[in-house]
């Protein structure tokens, strides 16, 4: 078939008729779909946002009140410091130990599928289950840690009754759920690596160090940037596991945006502000997300 | 031969981080309440099945198991559906003002706001429709929430596969549909099952739309009938972790079961 | 806009989105997914929630029997974690989504529905609050606005409707170990930390007394009747915040002082599931609880001391004054069994049934109840007389949860520090002052 006739073809799959109507049909049932309980919900926020709302009823038109009364709000501000606090440390610990694990595993030997086995069940099971789990590890009275501690002779545990253990509690559960993703992404990111440039420098003597230094970590920098900005994201959201571990507490240590949030709008019915406080972290997790991604494609360009 | 303990030690460290506290939940699923908080006995000294039976007879776990079935298999069937749709259009066609790029952007934009963002308005919208504590209201909603990422994940894997083959069957007398069903279709079959995969573990394991939008065991899920035992006036331990093992039972064996295109489907969208 | 426009508008809205989603998913699946309708039988079903808490335990497994034998209702009775039973209840009579007949509401959650007006009057469906028979302290919490002490804005001039109904009578009352408190119940706070103090030395016990230290309602609620004892009044007849005052910040500072270098360590973390191991399990000498755990002490199988817990008035310091809260009864306008479940609440506050109750180990709400012959638990004549002697509900305010939580934050803070009560009272008080001004208390 010459060049000429395919081209026609092409243009004949593409024609008029139903074909032309096609993408657009095939598009249709998506867009309908988030525009009523994505989109719609999204505009539907943003005028609650705007009102004063008083036992559940919509009282009065306040402008921009709501967003300007957060940046005054001590509990809103505490919140986000505490979930910027809690996203930087949780990320931090996962890529390291992620990375450090994909090395460790990059090279097949016996156990390791047991080990991928196992590592994938963390993240599978149920996020609320995982916070029951973690509640039967740190109470101090029928914890497991508590119940170690005293076959050894010590004392209860107090995780959650204090503000930094519990944070620190908060960030073991998320590192212990999600870790194994990370080295996934990292291990397949790293075994997608070509071959040649280790062998190379291997040949030039360098040593495993300088290897990862000079080769590894460059070349596996997407990927890592990759999952960092898609764990971030994630992280952002998190909800379930602080709603049945701490519920917030002790005091606000432990209160991330989505749970001041939900008790915003949900157990003080005040909609209108929670509405304005949802829009607001979601602006800032797009902001961040944006700017992720730019310097991605700046760093991607050589 | 040094190396070779030490990394049978490193395993082992592991495999005890991860699976020491699930076996201290099981251990104490099978414990009296008790024994749990007077005891701190490190497993079971006299184990029973009681706490497990009290979920099915005293609560309501069997309905829950049912909602989450029945909700999951439809939710993910039709955001699979209409999202491989939509994604095969995006890959395949060029549109009036670049319209399945937006599309596609935007989708993915969506996917970056996390769905708490949206959580009071969807609540006011299922309230609208009559569709609170309904089957219908879940599916409704996990659909949307899927369809973002299944778009995203099967556009790629459309891309992946050359659209010349499909031409060439085409040009050979295959209708579209014909070449998309014998030619693309098998060839992004493990795509399609990584991502139904996917979809199927994050909604049978979504906890807050559950929480909003259930109020009873007629539409409650697997999570949020769990939730129900996590009090802390009273905390009733025992069965908390029986709910908790029971909660996770499905969905673990699931992935499991299929870990290979699992593995696949997480790590996709990163390695690309 | 005024509400028929809303109303329209909301028509509308609904039609349009409803013909959205029937394009989308079809109605033959609409129709085969949707729930089906509650099927009204005859026989008188009646949905109700709860939240998870031992004091219904008798109410589960006497009276829900009873009430299909005797007068053929079908209960089904759904409960839930008390963390979010408020927030699900409200939004379900608020938005009329009709899931429930009845709500067994934590007593201060009255005033939130009565000001959003969701809930049926009544006394307008034929009960009968005036009946003498009532504990008065208890029924008059049933009414919104309340018939005494301060309305909120908007309701200085209306009339008090009957709104909830008095479930299951219950209050803070004091449990002590007989072994450590030979002589009876301690008559104050000192008293109490003095022999508990003893007690530990002889090798009883380990602390003299816990309670709980989280967050929100519980630590307010293990504070609240030392407040009251101290002689603390926490709102004035103008909601201004009182509670700061000497005898509130001197409670504080004990609360937060002597009675935690008193109790466990974690006491900071501890909720009702481990104040109640404590005293069941042998560790604690005495705490101040609701009926919830009451109920297991002369179980063998539920504690480690059974026969050495009896169960006493609060200690005093000016006064023995404890907290009241009771599960109480309402139904939502939106009810799908209505008629129902006011027949039900008729037949259960009858003082027939309230009688079984108390046999069946509740504390009932009539006080006739509470003098049958052979009542299921020993707690209930000290309830009585608690009642009798000084229970307070806590103040009548829609907004008391997150004044609540205000003040929990600070007072966790200085449990956590082990001092500053008082100090905290006053940035509670600074925090609670703000939202109430925003919510227009004081215009």
């Amino acid at each position: 078939m010459s060049v000429l006739e395919r081209l026609r073809s092409r243009e004949r799959l593409q024609g008029a008729g139903l074909d032309a109507a096609l993408p657009y049909l095939l598009l249709a049932p998506s867009i309908l779909v988030t525009l009523i309980v994505l989109v719609y919900p999204l505009w539907d926020g943003l005028r609650a946002s705007t009102q004063f709302y008083r036992y559940g009823k919509a009282l009065r038109d306040v402008g921009l009140e709501n967003y300007r009364r957060l940046w005054d709000d001590p509990q809103f501000l505490n919140s986000l410091w505490v979930t910027l606090r809690f996203v930087t440390a949780s990320v931090a610990v996962e890529t390291v130990l992620g990375l450090a694990l994909a090395l460790f595993c990059a090279r097949e030997f016996r156990g390791i599928r047991l080990l991928r086995t196992v590592l994938i069940v963390p993240m599978v099971i149920t996020p609320v289950v995982v916070a029951i789990v973690f509640r039967l590890i740190y109470a101090s009275d029928a914890g497991m840690l508590t119940a170690f501690s005293e076959a050894l002779g010590g004392s209860p545990v107090q995780i959650l009754g204090d503000p930094n253990r519990a944070f620190i509690g908060l960030v073991a559960l998320d590192v212990w759920e999600w870790t194994p993703l990370m080295f996934l992404i990292l291990l397949a990111g790293l075994q997608s690596l070509p071959v040649e440039p280790f062998e190379a420098a291997r040949v030039d003597g360098a040593g495993p160090w300088r290897v990862f230094v000079d080769h590894t970590l460059p070349m596996l920098r997407p990927v890592i940037a990759i999952a960092i900005v898609l764990r971030t994201i994630d992280a952002f959201g998190t909800f379930d596991q602080v709603f049945v571990l701490t519920r917030g507490g002790p005091g606000e240590a432990t209160r991330l945006l989505s749970v001041f949030g939900y008790d915003t709008a949900f157990k003080f019915q005040q909609t209108g502000y929670a509405a304005a406080l949802f829009l607001t972290m979601g602006l800032i997790i797009l902001a961040l997300a944006l700017a992720a991604v730019r310097m991605l494609r700046r760093a991607g360009e050589p | 031969m040094k190396e070779q303990v030490f990394r049978g030690l490193m395993v082992a460290v592991l495999l005890i981080i991860v699976l020491l506290p699930i076996y201290w939940m099981v251990a104490a699923s099978l414990k009296s309440n008790l024994e749990i908080t007077q005891q701190a006995t490190l497993y079971p000294h006299a184990p029973s099945l009681d706490n497990y039976r009290r979920l099915f007879s005293e609560k309501q776990f069997g309905d829950y198991l049912t909602n989450s079935l029945v909700v999951t298999a439809c939710s993910v069937a039709l955001s699979l559906l209409i999202g491989t749709l939509a994604a095969y259009a995006i890959a395949r066609f060029h549109l009036r003002f670049n319209l399945e790029r937006t599309v596609g952007l935007s989708l993915l934009t969506l996917r970056i706001v996390p769905p708490v963002v949206i959580l009071i308005p969807v609540y006011l919208l299922m309230l609208e429709l009559r569709l609170l504590d309904t089957w219908l209201g879940l599916i409704i909603t996990y659909t949307a929430l899927n369809i973002t990422f299944c778009v995203w994940m099967m556009e790629s894997f459309f891309r992946e596969i050359p659209a010349d083959l499909e031409e060439a069957a085409m040009v050979d007398g295959d209708s579209r549909f014909t070449a998309f069903r014998r030619i693309t279709l098998p060839l992004a079959a493990p795509g399609l099952a990584a991502t139904a995969i996917f979809a199927v573990i994050v909604t049978f394991n979504e906890f807050l739309f559950a929480l909003v939008l259930t109020a009873t065991p007629r539409a409650m899920t697997m999570p949020r009938g769990t939730a129900t035992l996590i009090g802390r006036i009273d905390t009733d331990w025992a069965s908390m972790a029986a709910a908790g093992v029971i909660g996770a039972l499905p969905i673990v064996l699931f992935a499991l079961l299929v870990q290979r295109h699992l593995v696949r489907g997480l790590t996709l969208g990163a390695v690309k | 806009m005024n509400t028929r426009e809303l109303l329209k508008r909301k028509l509308n809205r609904r039609k349009l989105l409803k013909a959205g989603a029937g394009m989308a998913f079809g109605s033959a699946f609409v129709s085969a997914l949707a729930a089906p309708p509650i099927a009204r039988a005859a026989g008188g079903k009646v949905i109700i929630g709860a939240f998870a808490d031992g004091g219904l335990t008798p109410f589960k497994q006497k009276i829900i029997p009873l009430a299909k034998s005797e007068a053929g209702f079908d209960i089904q009775f759904l409960e839930d974690e008390y963390g979010v039973t408020l927030e699900k209840w409200f939004a379900d009579a608020q938005n009329g989504a009709g899931q429930y007949d009845i709500y067994l509401l934590d007593d201060p959650w009255v005033p939130q529905f009565g000001a959003a007006d969701v809930l049926e009057d009544l006394g307008a469906g034929g009960i009968d609050a005036s009946d003498p028979d009532w504990i008065a302290s208890l029924i008059a919490m049933g009414y919104w606005p309340p018939r005494q002490g301060p309305r909120v804005k908007g309701y200085e001039q209306a009339t008090p409707k009957l709104i909830s109904l008095p479930f299951v009578g219950d209050l803070q009352t004091l449990t002590y170990r007989n072994d450590v408190y030979a002589n009876g119940a301690p008559a104050t706070w000192d008293e109490l930390i003095a022999k508990g103090k003893e007690g530990v030395a002889a090798g009883k016990i380990k602390y003299p007394i816990v309670f709980r230290g989280v967050s929100g309602n519980p630590i307010v609620t293990s504070w609240y009747p030392i407040f009251l004892s101290f002689g603390g009044q926490f709102f004035d007849d103008k909601w201004n915040v009182t509670f700061n005052s000497d005898a509130g910040k001197a409670a504080a500072d004990y609360f937060v002082g002597t009675l935690k270098q008193n109790a466990p360590p974690g006491v900071v973390e501890f909720d009702s599931d481990q104040e109640g191991a404590s005293i069941l399990g042998g560790e604690a000498g005495a705490i101040i609880q609701y009926s919830g755990n009451a109920l297991k002490a002369d179980d063998p199988k539920q504690t480690k001391v059974a026969g050495k817990l009896d169960f006493g008035v609060v200690p005093k310091q000016e006064k023995a004054i404890a907290q009241i809260g009771i599960f109480i009864a309402s139904v939502p306008k939106s009810a799908p069994n209505k008629a129902n479940a006011i027949e039900f609440l008729k037949w259960y506050v009858s003082p027939a049934t309230q009688a079984k109750l108390a046999e069946a180990g509740s504390i009932p709400v009539r006080r006739s109840a509470f003098g049958v012959k052979d009542p299921g638990n020993r707690l209930i004549p000290v309830a009585l007389k608690q009642l009798d002697s000084g229970a307070e509900p806590r103040p009548r305010t829609p907004d008391w949860a997150k004044v609540e939580e205000l003040l929990g934050i600070e007072l966790n803070k200085a449990l956590q520090a082990g001092s500053g009560g008082g100090a905290a009272l006053d940035t509670a008080a600074g925090k609670v002052t703000s939202y109430l001004k925003d919510a227009g208390y004081y215009k």
